[in-house]
């Protein structure tokens, strides 16, 4: 499958990246975005199977991404990896059609939990 | 409109216990041991601002020597590999992530900026309007690292208003 991670800490980006092996889901094909436009653009021309997205970039924050793609008709497999975790972020992000919501700092077992049912 | 928010340093404690145990120190052999030494020296810090229902500053500060291991361990790397861009990115996500956390605890309708990086000591930034409302300062190997948490002093007064009405 092929993953996009949008973070514009490029640390993080490689955390998520680690993790995600940590987890057991190494070997995917990984596309990085650093602030929200180049992940909606990403989004578009990589058309990925999954974005793991943090919600505050700059250009556009991750439900801006979320909800333009939507609004576009793209369905792509969309989640947040956060610091923030406020209730209602949480149903700002479900509302757009996020379909998991990570808070940092996490763990491996984190990544399990909520990519062992879409990555397999 | 002000509320009375009341984030304290076993807040702070357990927000930076689990960055430790996530990115910095997963094996549990290092942590931060608390010292409560609020004129702890630093070399750097970053901060996150946060407006709306609650509004202040969020500011993490420690040693280059704290800063470079921080980032050699998010990395995954040696302490001499690590590049100052490196430690930049380290020390905004740790704002950024206690900064998240802290904004949490607080009423909805609150925002979080992006951080701020400055590689200078903490006492080189200074929050005209602010006061130090809470702060943990504690050392990591040896090495001073602090979170402390700014709130508007505008805010503070009516909090107290509050208080006393």
């Amino acid at each position: 499958m092929k993953i996009l991670i949008a973070d514009d800490s490029r640390v993080m980006r490689q955390i998520v990246s680690r993790t995600l092996r940590q987890a057991g889901f190494g070997g995917h094909d990984l596309v990085e975005a650093a602030d929200g436009r180049e992940a909606l653009d990403k989004t578009v021309a990589e058309n990925p199977d999954l974005v793991i997205s943090d919600w505050n970039m700059p250009e556009l924050t991750g439900v801006e991404v979320l909800r333009k793609l939507r609004a576009t008709g793209n369905d792509v497999k969309f989640g947040f990896v956060t610091s923030e975790c406020t209730t209602e972020m949480q149903e700002a992000a479900e509302a757009a059609g996020a379909a998991f919501f990570i808070v940092k700092p996490f763990t491996a077992e984190r990544f399990d939990e909520v990519f062992s049912p879409i990555l397999g | 409109m002000s509320v009375e928010v009341v984030v304290k340093e076993s807040d702070l404690a357990e927000m930076v216990e689990q960055v430790w145990i996530s990115y910095l120190d997963p094996e549990g052999l290092n942590p931060l041991i608390t010292t409560g030494d609020d004129a702890q020296p630093s070399d750097v810090h970053s901060s996150v601002s946060i407006s709306g229902s609650w509004t202040g500053h969020i500011v993490y500060a420690s040693s280059t020597a704290a800063a470079k291991r921080a980032a050699a361990a998010f990395l995954a790397v040696e302490v001499d590999e690590v590049s100052p861009d490196d430690i930049a990115d380290v020390l905004g996500e740790l704002a950024n992530i206690v900064g998240g956390n802290v904004k949490a605890m607080l009423p909805a309708g609150a925002m979080l900026s992006l951080p701020q990086v400055v590689m200078a000591p903490e006492s080189a930034t200074r929050y005209p309007s602010a006061e130090r409302v809470s702060g943990l300062y504690s050392v990591w190997e040896g090495e001073p690292v602090s979170v402390s948490l700014w709130q508007r002093r505008e805010d503070k007064k009516d909090d107290k208003k509050e208080e006393s009405a």
